[in-house]
């Protein structure tokens, strides 16, 4: 828009002609009066030569006398203002035109002034305005840029984000594989042992499995050679005790028993372990908290400190709707925290509660404590006092993130050397409206 | 150059004061206007004014006619100092032909008359002129006031440069006609050789420089 704008360049110092510098209309009320005061005429010609105006009669120069003075412009005579007159009438013609020309002068030289000052004034406008122009420009330029910067921050923050959460999934499962990894060893050691005893029990069962078919087989020869009923009895009472029947037939059921109670302890820990981690679902469900938290109980058995108390007080709760994965990972990290708190003389209260539209579960311990100082910072992921190895710093950092998803809080009272109660509290809700139709 | 018609055989030049505000440069005008002969120049015009610092320019022509009828006119103009008339500076010193950098002696100035040289030299490129051919004098003013930098020490630090360095005094009229006559002399030259003044004009420069430079009876 303002390429189009007629740009007006003025050089300081350009050459101006006098009849640029002066107008007519300034000169003639000086002539006019100036004739009025005795001179036949009065004229200013400019640098040409020409009249630019003149006043009085024009009667022939033979009877008049000319007076003329130069008119300078920057110093240098460019016009001239001539005056005829009379000088049977006019005496003081000499003083009236040196009067007219100084007027006229000074008249030149202000319109001069005020010209240069006008241009130069003009020139500097001119340059502001172009300095603000272009100023506008870079600003508008920079305006586009922040914004697109902005733009691209905003696409960034958000593909962080994305990233964050990803990131933060993949912790949780971390977080859950480094328990089920942790469990394995204790658990390994809990399938072993009845393994190995229903083991031992097959292949005694598989010995008296011999036995009881060698005595099958001496019926069965005796029956065939229609031995007489009294050798049949002889031989085979004897064959009895040799292969000490009695005995192996009531062995066996014992066996059998023990063994099918084994089976049951390892199904038993299995699916604990398959219930804690929940591998079969995903996403919300209603879920029993005490349930789960006899569960975290029962796949820590392991690694709980012998002659430890652990005392329940579970108070009969609803369903809570919730991700029961990721609620017992929470619960896990906290009761895991409790038992690796002392190594002899532990005790633990679990308890649960109902109190007024919340469900309230507390873990105390009468362990180490946390010492005042790091309280603040027992949520900060990776803060953590075990040594290398022994403690991710995740435990309770992921254990408050899950609690918040669910819209709840923890919160942490301890001293240092009497123990720790974690306190959390979750607001009900229920998937489900229904409770009896659920089951 | 402002003007060069070579068929009225007329040429119109141009000479810029510049340097730092309050250096003495519209004083160095008024000297000359007072020392050198009314004949032959114009008088001195004086724009507006604030608190008698320039804000536009003050302009004192000058007028040569060489006996081949070469008319030469040299207009001499001041440039406001102040740094905020930067724009006023850069319209001055539009097609000059020469320059007089006018800087303060006074021991806290100096630093002050580098960055107007600084400002010199960027709006000289700015207008398009060369700052390595146009003729340049630089005049150290003030050397009547106490605290102000010694003489050799101002010829070390500005010898380098190679530019003609006068010592003046614009109040007491010292110093004043020989830095003017220094530029005329370089310009007299620079013009000379591009336009082959002497040769084709017959104008010769100690006539020019005698001429213009006479000093008042």
């Amino acid at each position: 828009m303002n390429s189009d704008n007629p740009q007006v360049t003025f050089i300081v110092g350009e050459e101006r002609c006098l009849s640029r510098i002066i107008s007519r209309a300034e000169i003639e009320p000086l002539l006019r009066s100036l004739v009025k005061a005795g001179p036949v005429r009065a004229a200013v010609l400019d640098e040409e030569r020409l009249p630019l105006c003149s006043q009085g009669d024009d009667r022939p120069l033979e009877q008049l006398r000319e007076i003329r003075h130069p008119l300078l412009v920057e110093g240098e005579p460019q016009g001239m203002l001539v005056i005829a007159v009379d000088p049977e009438t006019c005496s003081s013609a000499e003083a009236l035109a040196l009067l007219a020309r100084d007027a006229l002068q000074l008249t030149i030289t202000n319109n001069l002034k005020r010209m240069l000052t006008t241009e130069m004034h003009t020139t500097i406008v001119q340059e502001s305005y172009d300095q603000l122009v272009e100023t506008n420009q870079q600003l508008v330029e920079s305006e586009r840029r922040y914004r697109e910067l902005a733009t691209l921050l905003e696409r960034k923050v958000e593909e962080r984000t994305a990233e964050l959460k990803k990131a933060y999934s993949r912790m949780l499962q971390q977080e859950k594989l480094a328990a089920v990894g942790g469990l394995a060893a204790g658990m390994a050691h809990e399938i072993n042992n009845p393994n190995g005893f229903v083991r031992s029990n097959l292949v005694t069962l598989n010995r008296y499995v011999e036995r009881m078919k060698e005595m099958l087989n001496l019926y069965q020869l005796l029956i065939a050679r229609n031995a007489p009923l009294l050798q049949l009895r002889e031989e085979t009472e004897q064959r009895r005790r040799a292969l000490k029947l009695e005995f192996v037939v009531s062995d066996s059921t014992a066996l059998l028993e023990q063994s099918v109670e084994g089976t049951d302890r390892i199904a038993r820990i299995v699916a604990d372990l398959k219930a804690f981690s929940h591998v079969d679902e995903t996403g919300d469900c209603d879920a029993d908290l005490n349930g789960e938290l006899e569960r975290i109980i029962a796949v820590l058995t392991p690694q709980i400190p012998p002659e430890t108390a652990i005392l329940r007080d579970l108070q009969p709760l609803p369903l809570f709707g919730c991700n029961p994965g990721m609620l017992s990972q929470a619960f896990f990290n906290i009761i895991q925290n409790a038992i690796q708190s002392r190594d002899n003389g532990l005790k633990i209260n679990i308890s649960t509660a109902r109190e007024n539209n919340d469900i309230v579960i507390t873990v105390a311990d009468n362990g180490c404590g946390i010492p005042e100082l790091n309280l603040t910072r027992v949520f900060e992921p990776f803060f953590t006092t075990r040594e290398v190895g022994r403690g991710t710093g995740m435990g309770l950092t992921v254990a408050r993130e899950i609690i918040r998803n669910a819209e709840g809080n923890i919160e942490i009272d301890s001293r240092e050397g009497f123990g720790t109660t974690v306190t959390i509290r979750l607001p009900h809700k229920q998937i489900t409206t229904d409770r009896t139709t659920h089951e | 150059m402002i003007e060069f018609d070579e068929q009225q055989q007329r040429m119109v030049l141009k000479l810029v004061y510049y340097g730092p505000a309050l250096s003495g440069k519209t004083t160095n005008l008024l000297t000359l206007h007072d020392q050198l002969t009314l004949d032959g120049r114009g008088d001195l015009m004086m724009l507006d004014t604030t608190e008698d610092r320039t804000i536009y320019f003050d302009l004192l022509p000058f007028f040569y006619v060489a006996p081949s009828g070469m008319k030469i006119k040299l207009k001499v103009y001041t440039v406001p100092g102040q740094v905020r008339h930067d724009a006023t500076r850069k319209a001055v010193l539009q097609r000059a032909d020469g320059v007089v950098f006018v800087a303060d002696s006074h021991a806290a100035q100096m630093s002050v008359n580098f960055e107007s040289f600084d400002n010199l030299e960027k709006n000289l490129a700015l207008v398009g002129l060369s700052f390595e051919q146009l003729p340049l004098v630089v005049q150290f003013n003030k050397r009547d006031l106490p605290d102000i930098v010694a003489e050799n020490e101002i010829r070390s630090a500005w010898g380098p440069t190679g530019l003609p360095v006068i010592m003046a005094s614009a109040l007491k009229g010292w110093g004043v006609v020989e830095t003017f006559r220094e530029v005329l002399r370089l310009t007299f030259d620079a013009v000379n050789s591009r336009h082959g003044l002497t040769e084709r004009y017959g104008v010769e420069r100690e006539f020019f420089l005698a001429e213009i430079l006479k000093v008042q009876q």
